[in-house]
């Protein structure tokens, strides 16, 4: 045991005293935040690029109205270039418009039918389909807006009649907690929360998942592992191994995950939105622990039998990619699952021991599932540690000492039956 | 530990024996039927060409792979568990944390054999200063020349205080002042009563410094025990002979089993029953002789005449 231990804070102290480790904990938390934080910022904030419409207004008086609606809507990105009609009739201007986009003068050019509050008709004339978008969510909704007004006046309907038929629904949300308090509820910051402890685990993971690799591996590259099996048996080396990592890893996770609670209790706002942890409630906080070790375990052995059987990273990567889609899959799986956090797929996706650290997680933090499934998805993830630890420790005895030959699939599958 | 030391048999008494040993690697049989018994306080050559299962053995012995068949033993005990802590391993494919500084490098070694953590700093000091690397104590490995390399090696071997000690192939890749270096080592430690088993396919560093020897070929031991007892086995002899002239050897001289001529001398290889007194007045007679020797066989020499005579033993 006191081997197994010297192994332990060999890996650990190597891995905390490294350069890497001290900039990755530094720059962890703010790489994470951009993550999160920028799409959010992005949207926000309508980085737009500026875009310049011609319009052909063939009534003379739905121009001025749609300029209003769009300072309305906040749209000051969008410039809209009047063409004058002249008294024959709007074609020399539409042909003039449709010029200037052609030239790309114009990012697009509208046409308002001179019969617009009779027949609803507008043309949208543009180069890229970006504009289409543009037309979609600007455009149509302005105009729509301005065609009821119109009709509405036309009909001498009461302004206070009209509002009261354009009404729209009223929404307040609430969640009903475990005490069966109801608390007002942020989605935009809970869910921003949920998504960035998700990428904490995943990236750990994934990054002391990696370690575990190369770390076995530089044991063969640098001819260490036979002196080192003339002390150790491989299972113990393998197992101080994993151990010292996961601790390096453990700290890391430690300090970002304190950071984040300070940060949140000083009330820190990234990109106007405040990090609300109130919805972090035990059965979170403990998931949230026990998701990361389990994945970090799981990984970290499968991956340690790979190492066993490479001479280098590069022999690594056939064996690498399978085994990260693993923890990828369920990245992508994750808005299934946010749709329907109870669905049959959702519970039966969340027990797979390779996606439940992720994916499990998530429907923790979206809508707690019920306890046995948490119990059930822990269970199923230890008893596939066992596994693989088992299967780690017998790629180990083999293959630690095949030098020369890269491995392949088929030399593994023997290996494992043999 | 201290109750390991003192189940130590006396000099000379079996401290290692193999009984039985065979291993195969899928159809291949890497070693068969080894039987050895490794007299302690001896410097035992583990000797035979590249491929002849010296370092499946070795790694047997150290539990590396496990044999197929066979027991091994220690002190009289399986050897497994604390008692590999007795032994220093210096394998052939031996490496070091490149990234590691010189003191943590040897201490961590220590500390896997067992040395608790601050005797294990204490006598990596000791280490570094006896190889003249005290100054090196905080750099990394990687900023070491290779000799320097080969001696943390030789000290990270020897640092727990083994009592057998396993150098597998160790004189290959040495530099000529490491060969000497570790020469002097292995024979201070067996003055120690240390006992040091080395394999080898280079013969005659072995003959220069071995006790006893077991050589192997095919995975089979063809012939082991001291070096003197061998020697008398095979009473081979050779004979070094040179004329003035361009005088060959005649023909009909009795015993001589092989000709050949290197650098104008003729070496004259004679069979068991041959006497080299007999020889010197034929080859007197023969020309103007210049130059004349009888030598105690060499290694190499009895190692072929080992390998011939299993051969016709396999195939009668």
């Amino acid at each position: 045991m006191s081997k197994v231990l010297t192994i332990i804070r060999k890996e650990y102290l190597e891995r905390v005293r490294s350069k890497s480790f001290l900039i990755g904990t530094l720059l962890g938390p703010a790489l994470m935040s951009m993550f999160v934080v920028l799409p959010v910022l992005l949207s926000n904030t309508g980085a737009e690029n500026a875009r310049t419409v011609g319009v052909v207004d063939g009534t003379g008086e739905i121009l001025p109205r749609l300029e209003a609606a769009l300072a309305d809507q906040g749209r000051d990105n969008i410039t809209l270039v009047p063409f004058e009609v002249q008294e024959e009739g709007p074609d020399s201007a539409v042909a003039a418009l449709k010029d200037e986009v052609r030239s790309e003068d114009l990012d697009a050019g509208l046409v308002i039918d001179p019969g617009f509050v009779a027949t609803g008709r507008a043309t949208f004339f543009s180069q890229s389909v970006s504009a289409m978008v543009m037309r979609d969510e600007v455009f149509r909704p302005a105009l729509d807006r301005i065609l009821r007004e119109s009709r509405f006046a036309a009909a001498a309907i009461p302004d206070s009649l009209f509002s009261y038929l354009s009404a729209r629904t009223s929404w307040s949300s609430f969640t009903i907690n475990a005490e069966g308090v109801q608390e007002k509820q942020n989605e935009e910051a809970t869910f921003i929360v949920a998504i960035a402890l998700i990428m904490i685990i995943y990236i750990m993971v994934l990054m002391y998942g990696n370690h575990t690799l190369t770390a076995v591996i530089e044991e063969k590259s640098s001819r260490m592992v036979e002196v080192l099996l003339a002390s150790v048996s491989p299972g113990n080396l393998m197992l101080g191994k994993v151990l010292g990592i996961g601790l390096a890893g453990l700290t890391q996770f430690g300090v970002w995950t304190v950071a984040f609670f300070v940060m949140s209790q000083q009330g820190v706002s990234v990109g106007g939105l405040s990090l609300d942890v109130h919805f972090l409630t035990p059965v979170i906080l403990v998931s949230f622990v026990m998701f990361f070790l389990l994945g970090f375990f799981l990984y970290a052995t499968l991956y340690a039998g790979i190492g066993a059987m490479c001479n280098s990273v590069q022999d690594s990567q056939q064996f690498h990619g399978p085994l990260t889609m693993g923890l990828v899959l369920p990245m992508l799986l994750l808005s299934l699952v946010l749709r329907a956090p109870d669905s049959t797929v959702s519970v039966v996706l969340s027990l797979v021991p390779l996606f439940s650290p992720v994916l499990m997680f998530m429907r923790v933090c979206v809508e707690t599932p019920p306890l046995w499934q948490i119990l059930t998805s822990w269970v199923l993830l230890a008893v596939s540690i066992w596994l693989s630890a088992r299967l780690a420790g017998k790629l180990f005895r083999m293959g630690i000492l095949m030098y020369g030959t890269s491995p392949t699939w088929a030399s593994l599958m023997k290996v494992l039956r043999a | 530990m201290s109750s390991l030391v003192d189940d130590l048999p006396p000099l000379g008494e079996t401290i290692l024996s193999l009984h039985g040993v065979s291993k195969s690697y899928g159809t291949t049989r890497a070693v068969q039927d080894v039987n050895l018994e490794i007299p302690r306080g001896s410097i035992y050559g583990f000797l035979g060409p590249n491929g002849a299962g010296k370092t499946t053995t070795i790694r047997g012995i150290m539990r590396i792979v496990l044999p197929d068949t066979g027991t091994i033993e220690m002190m009289g005990r399986p050897l497994r568990g604390a008692l590999l802590d007795r032994i220093g391993y210096l394998p052939e494919e031996r490496g070091l944390y490149r990234k590691m500084k010189c003191v943590e490098q040897l201490s961590y070694l220590a500390q896997l054999k067992g040395v608790p953590r601050r005797e294990a700093v204490e006598r990596s000091d000791r280490w570094l200063e006896r190889m003249d690397l005290a100054e090196y104590r905080d750099r990394k490995v990687d900023s070491l020349s290779k000799g320097m390399q080969q001696k943390i090696q030789f000290a990270a071997t020897f640092i727990a205080e083994p009592v057998l000690v396993i150098l597998d192939e160790v004189f290959s890749g040495l530099d000529p002042l490491n060969i000497e270096l570790l020469r002097d080592m292995i024979l201070a430690e067996r003055d120690k009563g240390t006992t040091i088993l080395f394999s080898t396919h280079m013969l005659a560093e072995a003959e220069k410094i071995c006790d006893s020897i077991c050589l192997i070929e095919g995975g089979r031991v063809i012939l082991d025990g001291p070096l003197a007892r061998v020697r008398a086995e095979f009473s081979l002899q050779s004979v070094k002979v040179a004329w003035a002239d361009d005088t060959v050897p005649p023909q009909d001289l009795p015993g001589v089993v092989r000709k050949e001529l290197g650098e104008g001398v003729w070496h004259l290889t004679l069979g068991e029953e041959a006497d080299a007194r007999e020889l010197l007045p034929l080859l007197a007679a023969a020309g103007r002789l210049t130059y004349f020797s009888a030598n105690r066989p060499s290694l190499r020499e009895i190692f072929l005449a080992a390998v011939a005579r299993h051969r016709q033993e396999v195939a009668s």
